[in-house]
C-alpha cells in the first residue's frame, strides 16, 4: 500500500507479501493470547495443549519473514520509506514471537492453576481486564501498522501505563490474599506470573506501536517520553 | 437559414444593381456595407455562445438573432435534458448506497486480491473496518483470524464461515463470500451471536431435562431392582424406601416446575387484581424465616405505602423464588434482606444476600431452564433449576423486569422492578 508506485511490480508484491505475513502473524497472536484467557477464565484445560502447538506456527512464521527482509535488503536495495518498512518489520517480528511465547506461558500456568484444583477467578477478577486491556494494544498495533496510522500508535504507547497501573492494582491484590490467608500462596504466585505474561504483552504492543512511528514518521521514538507528547 | 441566404442575395443583387445603373463604387460599398452588418450580427451570436460555453451551471438566458435563437434554444435543451438524466443517476445511486448501508448485513466489496473496494456501515461495526482509510487494504491485514486467513486462501467459498470474533464484545458471524461480475468478490457478513445463543440453550434444554429427570429415576430403579432381588431387613427396607420417597419428591417438583413454567407461558395476560403488598411481604419473610430456621439473620426494610396490580398466584411464586434462592445459597451466619420500595417511577421488590455471590459471566444465563452455575452446588441445595426462569416469566407477564448485580464472594441482590402503572397508592 505504498503511495507511490514502483517501476517493478513485484517488488510491490513482495513488499505486501511481506507485511501480509506479518500481520497474519499479529493475527495468529492475537487468536493465542484471546485462547488463553479464555482457558483462565472457562478452566478449558483441554485446550492449552491446542496453544502449545499452536506456538509453533508463529516461530516458523518469524524465520519465514525474516528470510524475506533479507532477501528484498539483498536483492532490492530499498531506499528511504521501503528501508524504513523493511527495517522496521524486522525489528517488529521479535516482538510479536515474543509475546506469542508470552500467551503460551500463560496457557501452562492455567493448567499448574487448574491442575492443582484451583479456581483462578475467585481470587483475581482483575487478571481478566487486564488482560482486556493488553488485547487492545495488541490489536490496536497491528491496526496501526496494517493502515500506517502514526496517530493510533501513539495512542497505544499512551495506554501501556493503564496496563501498568492495572497491573500494580493486581499485585496488590494478590499480595492482599496471600497475607490473609497463607494457603492462597501458590496460586496467587502463578496467577501473578500470568498477570506479569500479560503486562510484557502490553509491552511487546507498545514496541511494535514505536515501530510503526518509526515507519510511518521516520522517527526512532524509543526511550523517549516526550517524543508521543 | 433561409433567411440568412436571402438576406446575403438581396445586398448582392441591389448593390449590383446600384453599381450597374448608378456608379460602381456606390454598388462597392453598399456591397461591403451590407456584408459586414451580417458578419457582425453572426460575430455577435458566435461570441454569446462562446461566453454561455464556459459557464458552470447551465444558463437560460441565451438568445440570439434569428436562426441563431433557434439552434441555441435546441443546445439549451439537449443541455438540459443531459444533466437531468445525470442527476436522476446521480440520485439513483446514492439511494443504493444508503440501501447498501442501510442493511442489516454487512456487506465487503473486494477486488481480485481480496482488497477492499467497498463496505456499508455495518460490515464496518463488525469487522471494525473504516472504509476512508481502509479501501485499497487486503482485507486480511485487519481481519486476521488465522480462521479467516485459511478459508481466503482455501479457495472454496460453497459453505458460509462462521467466526468468533471479540473485537469490542464477543460476536458470532457467519462470513459467505460470493464472486460477481469479472473476477469481484461480495463478502456478505450476518451476525448469528442471538442464534447461536438460542441454539445452544435449546440444546441444553433437552440435555438437561433428561438428565435431571434420569439421575432421581436412576437411583428409583437401582433401589427396586435391590428389593426385588435381595432379602434386605426391615431397616434397611425402610431407609431404602425413604431414599426412594425423597428421589420421586425431587422428580415431583421438577415435572411441578415445568408444568408452572408452561402454565405461565401459554396463559393469557393476568387480570389485575389488587394484591396486598404489604401482607405479601411479611408473608414472605415468615417463608424466610421458616425455611432459613434460625441460620439466616432476615431484615424486613419496607419503605412507602402501596400494592400492585397482577396475578397475586404468579407474584407470590415469583418473589418466593426469590426468596427461597436468597436462603439456599447463603451460607448460615449470612444475612437476608427483603426491600419493599414504592417510588414515583414504579415499586421494587429486592432480596439482598451475604451469600456465595455469582460470577459475571453467568449473570445473562441465569434465567435459562436448567442453567447451573454450579451443577453439584444447587441440586445438594435442592434447585430444580427452573426457578429464576419462572420468575422471569412470572416478571415479565407484569412488565417487570428482573435486575441481578452480583460479587462473587460477597453477596447478590436479585432486584423485581415493576413500573408505575402497576402499583396503586391509598
Amino acid at each position: 500500500m505504498n503511495e507511490t508506485q514502483h517501476i517493478s511490480s513485484i517488488f510491490d508484491e513482495e513488499l505486501n507479501r511481506l507485511r501480509t505475513h506479518v500481520l497474519q502473524m499479529g493475527g495468529l497472536v492475537e487468536t493465542q493470547l484471546t485462547a488463553a484467557i479464555d482457558a483462565y477464565s472457562n478452566g478449558d484445560v483441554g485446550h492449552v495443549k491446542h496453544i502449545v502447538d499452536n506456538d509453533r506456527k508463529i516461530n516458523e512464521l518469524e524465520v519465514t519473514i525474516d528470510d524475506e527482509c533479507a532477501h528484498i535488503i539483498a536483492m532490492r536495495q530499498p531506499t528511504a520509506s521501503d528501508l524504513r518498512l523493511v527495517l522496521g518489520i524486522s525489528r517488529m517480528v521479535p516482538d510479536l514471537e515474543r509475546a506469542g511465547d508470552e500467551a503460551k506461558k500463560i496457557a501452562k500456568g492455567v493448567r499448574r492453576i487448574y491442575d492443582n484444583g484451583h479456581m483462578p477467578s475467585q481470587y483475581a477478577v482483575g487478571v481478566r481486564h487486564l488482560a482486556g486491556e493488553a488485547l487492545v494494544m495488541v490489536r490496536q498495533s497491528l491496526d496501526s501498522f496494517a493502515r500506517l496510522d502514526g496517530e493510533l500508535a501513539k495512542s497505544v504507547i499512551r495506554a501501556d501505563d493503564n496496563v501498568d497501573a492495572e497491573f500494580k492494582s493486581v499485585m496488590r491484590q494478590l499480595i492482599t490474599h496471600m497475607m490473609e490467608d497463607p494457603r492462597t500462596i501458590t496460586v496467587a504466585i502463578d496467577i501473578l506470573s500470568i498477570a506479569r505474561a500479560i503486562e510484557r504483552i502490553g509491552d511487546h504492543a507498545k514496541n511494535i506501536a514505536e515501530h510503526v512511528i518509526f515507519i510511518v514518521e521516520g522517527r526512532d521514538i524509543r526511550h523517549n517520553k516526550e517524543a508521543i507528547k | 437559414m433561409q433567411r440568412a441566404l436571402l438576406y446575403g442575395l438581396l445586398t448582392v443583387i441591389v448593390s449590383f444593381l446600384l453599381g450597374w445603373y448608378v456608379e460602381t463604387w456606390m454598388g462597392w460599398v453598399l456591397f461591403y456595407t451590407g456584408l459586414s452588418i451580417h458578419l457582425s450580427m453572426h460575430y455577435r451570436n458566435f461570441s454569446r455562445l462562446e461566453r454561455w460555453s464556459r459557464e458552470r451551471v447551465l444558463d437560460a438566458s441565451l438568445e440570439g438573432d434569428g436562426e441563431w435563437d433557434q439552434v441555441f434554444r435546441r443546445l439549451y435543451r439537449h443541455e438540459k435534458e443531459l444533466l437531468e438524466k445525470i442527476e436522476q443517476r446521480e440520485r439513483d445511486i446514492a439511494r443504493l448506497i444508503a440501501a447498501v448501508h442501510a442493511m442489516n448485513d454487512g456487506i465487503v466489496l473486494l477486488d481480485g486480491a481480496f482488497r477492499i473496494q467497498f463496505c456499508n456501515k455495518t460490515a464496518e461495526r463488525q469487522l471494525g473496518l473504516a472504509t476512508a482509510s481502509d479501501r485499497g487494504q487486503a482485507i486480511g491485514n485487519i481481519v486476521r483470524a488465522p480462521a479467516f486467513m485459511a478459508y481466503l486462501e482455501k479457495a472454496d467459498y460453497t459453505r458460509p464461515l462462521t467466526l468468533r470474533l471479540d473485537r469490542y464484545f464477543e460476536r458470532v458471524l457467519s462470513l459467505y463470500l460470493m464472486s460477481y461480475a469479472e473476477d469481484c468478490w461480495l463478502l456478505q457478513v450476518k451476525d448469528i451471536t442471538q442464534t447461536d445463543r438460542l441454539d445452544s440453550m435449546r440444546r441444553d434444554f433437552v440435555a438437561n431435562v433428561s438428565h435431571e429427570l434420569r439421575t432421581p429415576l436412576t437411583v428409583l430403579s437401582g433401589f427396586v431392582e435391590t428389593l426385588q432381588e435381595i432379602e434386605v431387613d426391615e431397616d434397611t427396607r425402610r431407609h431404602y424406601l425413604q431414599l426412594m420417597g425423597e428421589q420421586s419428591q425431587r422428580m415431583q417438583s421438577i415435572v411441578q416446575d415445568l408444568l408452572t413454567l408452561s402454565s405461565i407461558e401459554s396463559a393469557p395476560p393476568p387480570e389485575d387484581q389488587l394484591v396486598d403488598m404489604a401482607s405479601l411481604v411479611d408473608k414472605l419473610r415468615r417463608d424466610a424465616e421458616a425455611l432459613s430456621a434460625g441460620r439466616h439473620h432476615i431484615v424486613l426494610d419496607s419503605e412507602g405505602q402501596g400494592d400492585l396490580l397482577g396475578a397475586e398466584s404468579e407474584l407470590v411464586s415469583a418473589l418466593a423464588n426469590l426468596v427461597a434462592n436468597a436462603v439456599r445459597y447463603t451460607p448460615a451466619g449470612g444475612t437476608i434482606t427483603l426491600i419493599w420500595r414504592i417510588s414515583p417511577e414504579g415499586a421494587e421488590f429486592a432480596v439482598q444476600d451475604t451469600g456465595i455471590g455469582i460470577d459475571a459471566k453467568h449473570i445473562p444465563r441465569l434465567t435459562e431452564r436448567f442453567y447451573r452455575v454450579d451443577r453439584g452446588r444447587s441440586r445438594d441445595a435442592g434447585g430444580t433449576g427452573l426457578g429464576l426462569a419462572i420468575v422471569k416469566h412470572a416478571l415479565s407477564r407484569h412488565q417487570a423486569t428482573l435486575e441481578v448485580s452480583s460479587e462473587p464472594g460477597k453477596g447478590s441482590r436479585f432486584a423485581a422492578c415493576f413500573p408505575a402503572s402497576r402499583v396503586r397508592c391509598e
